[in-house]
């Protein structure tokens, strides 16, 4: 047999997958269809969001959504009561959809007649920053009671993050949550993410949200 | 047990490398982790035996090597190491800083027959 030897690789571990997202970039240029990544811990309000996104923009933009939970289709109801596309990825277990996950997602979803098509990531702050999904923007949302030094312990997902929701804004009173110091934590780690407080609950804040996501959308098709 | 994921996509890195090279055995990887890269040693130790559990990777070992997080301080230029000074500039104490290295993580290299 053989002896043994010694192979010099040095590749990435997330090569293959930054390779196959760019690729998902261009096809979806190519189709018109944008893709937003939305990202949170378990429970800051993602599908409450969605929902609300649905209701404001439902009747200008054809939008699609993709649920990524691990292990149930209550989000993907959900959704599909306020009116929207709606598929439920199954994950396998896995803590975060990579780029092949995603295109495969969009392939079930159906994206001819769709212009925005958001993707709700498994819920955690950890992989979905690591594995680019192809999407256009990331955006994500920290909920008030996640504390405002999320920034410091998760440096990866707001470096990656264009966008960053406070959500939950109607519990501020009830929590010593320091929105100076979160947008300073959220500073340091990505000087140019926008950052819009809002309320899913009670829709405080959707406008805003909906204005961001629409100027990036109109920015997009004109590149 | 968020590094599981990133296990799956090394042993499907590994599973091309194999096939390109008609290896038949890999007896050991050697894995680079760079501390900038939002990845945890010692998870990555620890979910290896389940991620590697009944795949052609079961006997191959794992050495991991850490890879020091440099930045440089967009304040005062000052390069340095990024954990050591918990993330603050040690010239001005700055925090505004731009990763140089080790916000990667990379398979080195792999000792195979
Ligand atoms: N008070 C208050 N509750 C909210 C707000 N947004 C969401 N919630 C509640 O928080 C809970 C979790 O919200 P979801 O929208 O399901 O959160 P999610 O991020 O989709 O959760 P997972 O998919 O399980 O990760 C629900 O009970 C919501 O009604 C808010 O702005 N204020
Ligand atoms: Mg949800
Ligand atoms: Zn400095």
């Amino acid at each position: 047999m053989d002896e043994f030897k010694v192979l010099q690789v040095k590749k990435s571990v997330f090569a293959d997958n930054d390779r196959r997202a760019e690729a998902l970039r261009q096809t979806l240029k190519k189709h018109r269809v944008f893709l937003l990544n939305l990202m949170s811990s378990p429970g800051a309000g993602k599908t409450t969001l969605l929902s609300r996104t649905i209701e404001t923009l439902g009747n200008q933009l054809k939008i699609g959504v993709m649920e990524a939970d691990i292990d149930s289709d209550v989000d993907a109801r959900t959704i599909e009561s306020f009116g929207a596309k709606v598929i439920q990825l199954h994950t396998g277990g896995m803590c975060h959809l990579d780029a092949d996950m995603t295109r495969q997602g969009l392939e079930a979803l159906g994206t001819d007649d769709l212009e925005l098509a958001i993707l709700e990531n498994v819920g955690n702050l950890v992989c979905p920053a690591e594995f680019d999904t192809g999407a256009v923007k990331n955006a994500m949302i920290l909920s008030v009671p996640e504390g405002d030094d999320k920034p410091l312990k998760y440096p990866l997902m707001f470096s990656v993050c264009d966008l960053v929701l406070i959500n939950l804004f109607d519990v501020l009173p009830y929590f010593d949550f320091d929105m100076k110091k979160c947008v300073t934590n959220i500073r340091l780690r990505n000087p140019k993410a926008k950052i819009i407080p809002v309320c899913a609950r009670t829709g405080e804040g959707i406008d805003l949200w909906c204005d961001w996501l629409c100027s990036e959308i109109s920015a997009w098709r004109g590149q | 047990m968020h590094e599981l994921g990133i296990l799956n996509a090394l042993v499907h890195i590994i599973e091309g490398i194999v096939r390109d090279e008609n290896l038949t055995e890999v007896e050991k990887i050697v894995i680079e982790v760079g501390e900038l890269s939002g990845v945890v040693p010692r998870y990555i130790e620890e979910c290896y035996p389940a991620a590697v559990y009944k795949t052609f990777m079961e006997k191959t070992a794992l050495e991991l090597i850490v890879v020091p997080g440099i930045v440089k301080c967009r304040g005062c230029g000052l390069v340095f190491n990024a954990a050591a000074n918990d993330l603050h500039c040690p010239g001005c104490s700055g925090q505004d800083l731009e990763i140089l290295g080790g916000n990667d993580m990379i398979v080195s290299e792999i000792v195979c027959r």
